[in-house]
């Protein structure tokens, strides 16, 4: 390495040299350390919403997200009801909402999005965590076996908190979508889980009938398996949502709502049921939240 | 040891010496397991504990800290509890509407009830639309509400069959036109569709009681 001359003596003379005849004029008094900066975003008030934004999201949400909320109902079985001016005969779910209750509230303010928590049914306490056990409790609500959440528009779609949601929450001739768990099928192959046309039956073919073949492109297509290749694996037990079934017969002492049509999952499921996002929203909706909302706060 | 076949023989001897070796240790050696404790209790602070080693004491473990029982809360009334079986109670409140005295419930109850159609049976079923339709009952099925009969018949010499929904409003009435001739050993007569046991067209026996039928009603008129 070629030799140095020494660092500090050079900076003096640098120093001496500039920074003396550019001193401000301003060398006394009391100056900030942090002087104030023009801010290198622009912030005007006029801007538009960042589209990357939970305002903008939920903006986009809100012609999709249901007025009021939903409820929880217990899957009990398939049957048909004949429509007595047509003699069609429909074939629809039986469902049962039992000890269908808010628990408790989502908002914007506190967690980014408007919800109703909802619970239903019942649980031994000694079979409950104490968390969520003390949830309960403190709400004035007796432990719930299911709870679940439902996203509501606005703040005018929460239902008071210990509210229960009977079965003529729904009206007759509505329409709701219905989500559930479908059946588990367990580890399945190809040919079950994608429908996949599995292998010939004979032409040389041995022991590979039913199974997927090549599981990726030879070299020219990068030689590897891309992810989400179809593949065998666990079939079911996934949630499903059947959309726009129609609400045909509704009991409210028995907690019985019939439900056009078939929904995903076994008998004794749990099905989550809210007015349907593609269908004009119920007329009762909003009407039937606001006198809800003022007799709570009257009482 | 290749070298010397002769000492082959003694080799194996000395694994013999070597296996004992190796065991004697084994049988010697203990093991350490896992007695049974109880669960410890907790310890309650001393009650005459002067407030200022208070402080000393973690926060959680202080007596103004200590875990308050949780209320429980009685649960509503069950919906679960009012009604056991909801698919059951819908069938119940259609029959209600579509067969208020229990006569087509009865009328292919052929289970339980000896006047019922059954199977063999040739019947008429006429339609609120007013097509009838005439035919050999193959089969019933009962299944409460989607209870149905299977009609077979040969109209212009093609073989028809025809499911019906009992409780269908559509369906206006339906008459037993004649009884089995033979006594039917099966529920499900689907040997009937073999060409050997084909009953073939029944209206014959179907038009025969209409004459019938309609001399009786007009003896009653007169």
């Amino acid at each position: 390495m070629a030799p140095r001359l020494p660092g500090g003596l050079l900076q003096s003379l640098w120093d001496t040299q500039l920074t003396i005849p550019h001193v401000s004029i301003r060398t006394f008094g009391i100056r900030s350390l942090n002087p104030p900066k023009p801010s290198r975003f622009n912030n005007n008030p006029g801007l538009p919403i960042l589209e990357s934004t939970s305002t903008a999201a939920l903006r986009r949400k809100a012609n999709s997200l249901p007025l009021r909320t939903g409820a929880i109902g217990i899957k009990k079985g398939m049957t048909a009801i004949f429509d007595t001016e047509t003699g069609k005969r429909i074939p629809c779910t039986v469902l049962q909402l039992d000890r269908v209750e808010v628990v408790s509230h989502k908002t914007r303010q506190k967690h980014g999005y408007f919800a109703v928590q909802v619970g239903a049914g019942w649980k031994h306490p000694s079979n409950m965590l104490n968390s969520l056990l003390g949830h309960f409790s403190a709400n004035g609500l007796s432990p719930k076996r299911h709870v679940f959440e439902f996203r509501v528009r606005d703040e005018a779609g929460l239902l008071p908190v210990g509210q229960s949601i009977q079965a003529n929450w729904f009206q007759e001739g509505q329409y709701v979508d219905a989500r559930s768990n479908t059946k588990g099928k367990g580890f399945a192959g190809v040919m079950k889980r994608h429908g996949f046309h599995g292998q010939d039956r004979s032409h040389g073919v041995s022991l590979t009938h039913r199974s997927m073949g090549s599981a990726g492109p030879s070299q020219g297509g990068g030689s590897r398996v891309y992810p989400g290749k179809k593949m065998a694996g666990n079939m079911g037990n996934t949630q499903n949502t059947v959309q726009n079934l129609k609400i045909l017969k509704v009991d409210v002492e028995s907690g019985i709502v019939v439900v056009s049509g078939a929904i995903s999952g076994p008998k004794g499921c749990v099905v989550r049921i809210q007015d349907a996002i593609k269908k004009p929203w119920p007329e009762v909706a909003l009407t039937e939240t606001a006198a809800a909302t003022e007799t709570a706060t009257a009482a | 040891m290749a070298a010397l076949p002769t000492m082959r023989p003694l080799g194996s001897l000395r694994s013999l010496f070597k296996t004992q070796e190796v065991i004697q240790p084994q049988l010697g050696r203990r093991f350490l397991s896992t007695a049974y404790s109880q669960r410890p209790q907790r310890v309650p602070l001393p009650q005459s504990l002067p407030e200022q080693f208070l402080s000393q004491v973690p926060v959680r473990m202080r007596p103004e800290n200590a875990p308050k029982p949780i209320k429980v809360y009685t649960p509503p009334p069950s919906a679960r509890k009012a009604c056991k079986d909801p698919v059951a109670k819908v069938t119940e409140t259609q029959l209600e509407t579509l067969d208020p005295k229990g006569e087509r419930k009865a009328l292919f109850d052929y289970r339980r009830n000896p006047r019922s159609i059954k199977p063999g049976d040739i019947v008429r079923v006429t339609f609120k639309n007013g097509d009838p339709f005439n035919g050999v009952v193959l089969s019933i099925k009962l299944r409460g509400i989607d209870t149905s009969f299977l009609l077979r018949n040969e109209l212009t010499r093609v073989a028809v069959e025809l499911s019906v929904k009992v409780f269908n409003p559509n369906v206006q009435s339906v008459e037993i036109v004649q009884r089995a001739q033979r006594k039917i050993r099966r529920a499900r007569l689907y040997y009937m569709r073999s060409r050997k046991h084909d009953r073939r067209s029944v209206e014959n026996v179907v038009n025969a009681y209409i004459r019938q039928k309609k001399a009786f009603m007009g003896g009653g008129k007169r």
